[in-house]
């Protein structure tokens, strides 16, 4: 299997004395020694309580963590050795760890790629996706993210959290919307870190042989999703509740346009028998298919308008190797406004969005560029939500979230007409 | 065959449990007796067993398949006479095999004399001989034993008009152990059963002979001083004969019964047994390894005693809830299958009669530190017979070949003690001992060369473990150690083939001596030490220098 060859040979030999599992835990980390003991503790409480027969291993990818990362999850193997562990547990609980920093790929996408196929080899019924960087991790959300594979045959189970009403915007703006009407699938985070699957479609989507695309394996996650839509999987969503990250440093807005939007662009290509022919359905859900938190939070949003109007004057050339004349004219005639009267509407962001899909398709200029012009222009509609959704209701943010997925519906003919002009 | 003169002969012990009723009947009345067991001594010094443990066999009405004894000087008409067991013990020697019998000290039957006089007034010499009290709220932090037949510890006896402490069933009151006449009658009764020669005993239920308020009335200082009584008078009249306990307790709380080689010899280890199941099912050696990290060390004197099966239930007192859950899941589907807390089976149909799990488990049972117990009837693989109440199941009578009564008895099958087994698996058509012994890789085969193996060292009875806790938890690895003698054993749990790599380092140099087959395997270097094996295999090494 091609699999074999990105693995090292000492994580072959921790793999053979794990031996056969029930349960993959996957974990991806780096440098994230502050978080991961009590992640892995959570995790294995989780396992005790929900699968303590089942046999289970904790696979660590680390991409080359300098704090001791690996060590921690080596360390948290519930065993015999020492009898350190005071957790009564019926059987081992390995935890393992490999590094994939050296490999020719070192994105996140090698690290799922380790994961999933540690699983494929270990011949896992069901495997779940952990963050290192989940703040408020709950024991049930290995339940609630493997009981649906296991019990009731899913192939993929994505969570749905509670979430402040202006977290996710690159989610509810763009991904969560797009994602539904172009594929037709109602699933609400597309793009986790959270998220369980089965043996079948894991071992499915690892033989795919797209791991050398960087851009792809950049966004491997959101690309599962839409694997899974587009194969015909079975899929679930799950209410897990609060999603909070461990403090971070600013997130930084291109590298995750490239690691989302860009997969998702990238993905249009090959799927487009499946997207544009798609019916619309709805994943089954258990628990709320979303929540809303409206707590007071400091947005500054004159920073946001600025960086729009900004990027718009200096990335002009850019926009015209991309938009269309009539969408440029319209994004300068916004930029031009005063900060009262600053919207970028609906309907210009989606057009927005589809034509930038199109020239990613076409690659009318470098790949990479075009998913770094869309971040000004995101910004812009970023500030428009704030300003929209800023009193509202939990209600409303949603109704507001759900005339966006509309737009992008009533839209997507206008990205078929351009798609087939491109062909 | 002179008896091994070694005064620590239950060390290098191998110990045939056996129920004298279930063996061998010699005169027709369908129960097993002396005289049958006598004839069958040729066959067990054949198996290369050198102890045999005696289940009751005194008087007694029978409502404890013996544990309730009427009478502690004489033998149960059903089994023959004092003058049969004496010959019996004395056939037993001359073979080498020695003779342990019981001592049921905690309790009597109701039907004793002792508690017949008891009972029958307030006034009776012995009516302090057992526990009576005018309520039954005395000692309430008493966990009851047997849960599915008694509700409490306490009895109202109509005759005596009070109530009696039982901590088995009620028909079994309990002696009492705070009067010294009763610790001195104890002691006649071991004694005169050293004076006819008889090897050791087995002390049933010691955790219980004292009570006290506000305690458990488990494991009480009371309770040592009694069984220390007890040692030093045997040591004094009788050395080199041997105790054996049976107390089912955590190892924490069964090290106080060795004491300074001053209580017992030896003591069944209850904690290790359903975790070697477990170990087994859930193909993962931690069970093991963990409750033998929990066992204390014990003088060198003293010994644990091991073992599979017995002829109670699987007892699962010993483990958490939700291990208990497991096993009732893994090995008694059947709630038919279950009594108290244990699982009322025999060892073949544990393991679903697989041959191979059959072998590992009595690899395991010989190689680990301790003296090994064979419940009869497991060295042909029997099954049991689960529509049998209580744990008469496990007590059908032995299956010597595949004609009427599979030779067993020659009267009528309805007047068997117990029902044959019939059924087309363990039926003793398909099981018995002549077919085996004919059958050269039969498990009665097998059982007599393991057995031999284990014979031919003494550091399976006598040496230290030290286990390796190799990266491959499906196996379980050790070394017994003795002097410079030294037997590393591998144990594959998992139902698939495994690779191991072992630490060998300190014994770089030694080259490997397969002990069943004699074979040499590579030499020990620097690198870990690479083995491969088969489902449920396992292999014992010697460790040669050369």
């Amino acid at each position: 299997m091609s699999e074999e060859s990105f693995l090292t040979d000492d994580f072959l030999r921790q793999l053979m004395n794990v031996g056969e599992v029930d349960i993959v835990v996957g974990l991806p980390t780096h440098n994230n020694a502050k978080t991961v003991g009590p992640i892995i503790q959570t995790i294995q409480s989780g396992i005790l309580r929900g699968f303590p027969r089942e046999r289970t291993a904790i696979i660590n990818a680390d991409g080359g963590s300098r704090d001791g990362t690996t060590d921690l999850v080596r360390g948290g193997s519930i065993g015999d050795v020492g009898a350190k562990s005071k957790v009564n547990a019926l059987r081992t609980l390995h935890s393992i760890s490999t590094d994939y920093s050296n490999s020719s790929d070192d994105s996140n996408g090698a690290a799922f790629r380790t994961i999933l196929a540690a699983a494929d080899l270990l011949r896992a019924k069901a495997c779940v996706m952990m963050s290192p960087e989940s703040a408020n991790i709950e024991p049930e959300w290995v339940s609630k993210l493997l009981r649906p594979v296991l019990d009731d045959g899913y192939d993929l189970v994505t969570p749905t959290y509670r979430r402040h009403k202006f977290e996710g915007l690159l989610v509810t703006n763009l991904l969560y919307p797009m994602t539904r009407a172009l594929y037709g699938v109602k699933i609400r985070e597309v793009f986790s870190s959270e998220f369980g699957f089965s043996s079948g479609f894991g071992s499915k989507f690892l033989e795919q042989n797209v791991w050398d695309d960087r851009t792809y394996t950049g966004g491997a996650e959101l690309r599962f999703t839409l694997a899974a839509i587009t194969g015909k999987y079975r899929v679930y969503q799950t209410f897990l509740g609060d999603k909070m990250h461990v403090e971070r440093r600013g997130a930084e807005l291109v590298p995750a346009l490239r690691q989302t939007v860009g997969a998702l662009f990238s993905s249009l290509g090959p799927d487009f028998p499946a997207w544009s022919v798609a019916d619309f359905a709805s994943a089954p859900t258990n628990g709320s298919d979303h929540q809303v938190l409206l707590d007071p939070l400091r947005v500054n949003r004159k920073r946001l308008r600025a960086m729009f109007s900004t990027g718009i004057l200096e990335l002009e050339s850019v926009f015209q190797s991309i938009l269309s004349p009539e969408t440029v004219a319209e994004l300068r005639r916004i930029a031009d406004m005063g900060e009262n009267n600053f919207r970028l509407p609906a309907e210009l962001w989606v057009k927005t969005v589809y034509e930038f899909a199109i020239s990613y398709q076409k690659s009318a200029i470098n790949r990479d560029h075009i998913i770094q012009a869309l971040a000004p222009i995101f910004r812009g509609r970023v500030y428009t939500f704030l300003t929209e959704n800023r009193d509202s209701s939990a209600d409303e943010v949603e109704k507001n979230i759900e005339a966006l997925c509309l737009e992008f519906e009533r839209m997507k003919p206008y990205l078929l007409q351009m798609w087939k002009s491109i062909e | 065959m002179p008896l091994d003169r070694d005064t620590l002969w239950y060390k290098d012990a191998v110990i045939y449990q056996v129920h004298v009723r279930t063996f061998h009947d010699s005169n027709g009345d369908g129960i097993g007796d002396f005289r049958g067991l006598q004839s069958k001594l040729d066959y067990l010094q054949q198996l290369g067993i050198t102890a045999i443990w005696l289940m009751p066999f005194f008087p007694s009405p029978l409502r404890d398949d013996g544990y309730d004894i009427a009478d502690y000087h004489s033998v149960h008409s059903s089994y023959g006479s004092l003058e049969d067991f004496e010959n019996f013990l004395g056939a037993a020697h001359d073979r080498g095999i020695r003779v342990i019998i019981e001592l049921v000290a905690n309790h009597t039957s109701d039907q004793h004399p002792w508690f017949q006089e008891s009972r029958s007034s307030t006034d009776n010499p012995r009516r302090d001989w057992y526990v009576w009290s005018d309520t039954d709220t005395l000692y309430k932090e008493t966990r009851i034993i047997f849960l599915d037949t008694e509700k409490s510890n306490w009895a109202w006896d109509p005759v005596s008009k009070a109530f009696y402490w039982h901590r088995f069933f009620s028909h079994q009151p309990d002696l009492n152990y705070d009067n010294p006449a009763v610790r001195e009658q104890m002691w006649q009764v071991m004694n005169f059963w050293l004076q006819m020669g008889v090897d050791g005993f087995r002390l049933d239920a010691v955790p219980y002979l004292v009570e006290r308020e506000g305690t458990n009335c488990e494991n009480l200082p009371e309770t040592h001083q009694v069984l220390k009584d007890l040692r030093r008078r045997l040591d004094e009249n009788f050395p080199g004969r041997m105790l054996l306990a049976e107390a089912n307790q955590w190892p924490a709380d069964l090290r106080p019964y060795f004491g300074n080689e001053d209580e017992f010899h030896m003591a069944f280890h209850f904690p290790l047994m359903p975790r070697m199941f477990m170990g087994l099912k859930l193909e993962d050696r931690k069970p093991i390894t963990e409750i033998l990290q929990q066992t204390p060390e014990i003088p060198p004197s003293c010994q644990w005693s091991l073992f599979l099966r017995n002829h109670d239930e699987l007892t699962l007192e010993m483990v958490t809830d939700m291990e208990r859950d497991y096993m009732y899941d893994s090995y008694a589907a059947s709630k038919t299958m279950r009594l108290n807390l244990g699982i009322r089976r025999r060892l073949a149909p544990l393991l679903s009669n697989d041959r191979r799990r059959i072998e590992l488990m009595n690899g395991m049972l010989m190689s680990l530190p301790g003296t090994p117990i064979i419940y009869y009837g497991d060295e042909i693989g029997m099954g049991d017979n689960i529509n049998l109440g209580d744990r008469n199941g496990v007590r059908t009578p032995m299956q010597w070949n595949g004609e009427t009564n599979a030779g067993f008895s020659t009267a009528p099958s309805e007047r068997l003690y117990a029902p044959l087994i019939q059924d087309p698996v363990y039926g003793f058509p398909a099981v018995n001992v002549l077919r085996q012994k004919t059958a050269e890789h039969s498990l009665f085969n097998w059982m007599q060369r393991i057995i031999a193996v284990r014979k031919s060292s003494a550091i399976f009875g006598r040496g230290s473990i030290e286990f390796l806790y190799p990266a491959n938890h499906r196996i379980l690895a050790y070394v017994r150690k003795l002097g410079n003698d030294a037997i590393l054993i591998v144990n594959n749990l998992s139902s698939t083939a495994q690779a191991v790599e072992l630490d060998l380092k300190r014994y770089k140099g030694n080259i490997l001596i397969e002990m069943f087959g004699k074979n040499m395997f590579p030499r020990v270097g620097d690198l870990p030490y690479l083995l491969t094996m088969g489902p449920y295999q396992f292999f014992w090494f010697r460790l040669r220098r050369v």
